[in-house]
């Protein structure tokens, strides 16, 4: 059965080459993948957001996501906001040192590396307080917002998402996307491709039984307005029916 | 008057994944503070990435040499997503093919073989940067 991901966050770092404090992000986040909390956390290239496609914009609306800046451009957070989604919080190297010599963006100085060491524990924190919030990947917030903003609707399908799947590594593998036709537009279904392939392998076919639940997965990952409900499932079940046949 | 002369802008890649990334980062680094300090400057793709109108523009009216980690090729996209044009185009696993007995391994800290590699890639680019400048002189006094 294919892996539906379990609840990481993402890390994104600015990684400026000019900067000593660019380094320092950069360092700080390979920590926190490779030492601190390797099996929590994922991470992607910023530019990918631009040169990738929809599975990396996908990237902060499906993973809590902590954007680590150098300096108060704040790259990294801005840029994930435009491009996927608002970030789950935000660390600032320049919040942690006072002034010191970091060295440069090729060679950090010792007070550098341990600006890096500081930075990374205040990631790993951050990481930690993240898992302990319910995350709504449909919306890309944490759920306490969505209901303070919208009323508690959110709760029983956020609670499901604990159980879900898989993470990208660094350079781009992103989400699985699946692009499909609803009412003459095209809507990008986050995490489809693998919701077929798990209802497939359970033995689910696209039959009127399998439509409620295979929606109330897909509601997970992608909003669904309640207008056009009845035409995404449609259209949902067509791709699913197609993938059958395919897979059968 | 002789306009302003153009610099030639590297743009490693930022990826922090694979070892690929920190070799065209090293090597970028070594033709802008040791090869050619003079003829280059260096342009984070975050600030591309962002938007940012001064880095835009110093790719856009510069001349840029791009220097990707993977097959990805995000500098390179990046370059041209920002109106600017690539010049010339480097990618570290194309250097890797070249020069089989560097093999680089690690991230924060690259072993010999990825110091090496970047040196061997740092070594071509600072070529290439001499052919662009002589073009942009020889430009200029056309």
């Amino acid at each position: 059965m294919p892996d539906l991901p379990k609840k990481k966050v993402g890390i994104i770092a600015c990684s400026g080459e000019e900067l000593a404090e660019g380094t320092v992000t950069r360092l700080a986040s390979l920590k926190v993948l490779e030492e601190l909390r390797p099996d929590e956390t994922v991470t992607i290239c910023l530019p990918l957001f631009l040169a990738g496609g929809e599975q990396d914009r996908a990237f902060a609306r499906f993973y809590p996501t902590i954007a680590v800046d150098g300096c108060d451009k704040r790259c990294a957070a801005r840029s994930t906001e435009m491009h996927s989604g608002t970030p789950a919080a935000e660390i600032v190297v320049t919040d942690f040192v006072d002034g010191g010599d970091l060295g440069s963006g090729r060679q950090l100085s010792a007070e550098g590396m341990k600006a890096a060491d500081v930075v990374a524990e205040r990631i790993a924190e951050t990481v930690d307080d993240l898992l302990g919030v319910r995350w709504d990947r449909r919306r890309g917030k944490a759920v306490e917002d969505v209901e303070q903003a919208e009323g508690a609707e959110a709760v029983g399908e956020t609670e499901k998402e604990s159980e879900a799947r898989v993470a990208a590594c660094a350079c781009g593998s992103g989400i699985p996307v699946q692009k499909v036709q609803v009412n003459g537009n095209e809507i990008t279904f986050i995490a489809l491709p693998l919701i077929f392939e798990r209802f497939h392998e359970q033995g689910k076919p696209p039959k009127d039984g399998t439509a409620e639940e295979l929606m109330e997965t897909v509601k997970i990952y992608t909003p669904v307005p309640e207008a056009e409900e009845e035409a995404y499932q449609e259209a949902v079940m067509r791709e699913y029916a197609r993938y059958w046949e395919e897979e059968s | 008057m002789s306009e302003k002369k153009r610099r030639v802008m590297l743009v490693p890649c930022s990826g922090l994944g694979k070892s690929l990334g920190t070799v065209s980062r090293e090597a970028a680094y070594e033709v802008l503070e040791d090869l050619r300090p003079d003829e280059t400057g260096l342009t984070p793709l975050s600030l591309l990435v962002l938007g940012d109108e001064e880095t835009r523009a110093a790719v856009a009216d510069n001349v840029a040499v791009a220097i990707d980690g993977c097959k990805l090729a995000c500098a390179s996209k990046m370059v041209e997503e920002s109106g600017g044009q690539v010049a010339r185009g480097f990618a570290v696993l194309d250097a890797y093919r070249r020069h089989r007995d560097f093999k680089p391994r690690g991230i924060a800290e690259l072993n010999e073989g990825g110091k090496k590699l970047a040196h061997a890639l740092a070594e071509e680019i600072a070529e290439a940067v001499d052919d662009l400048s002589k073009d942009e002189e020889e430009e200029q006094d056309a």
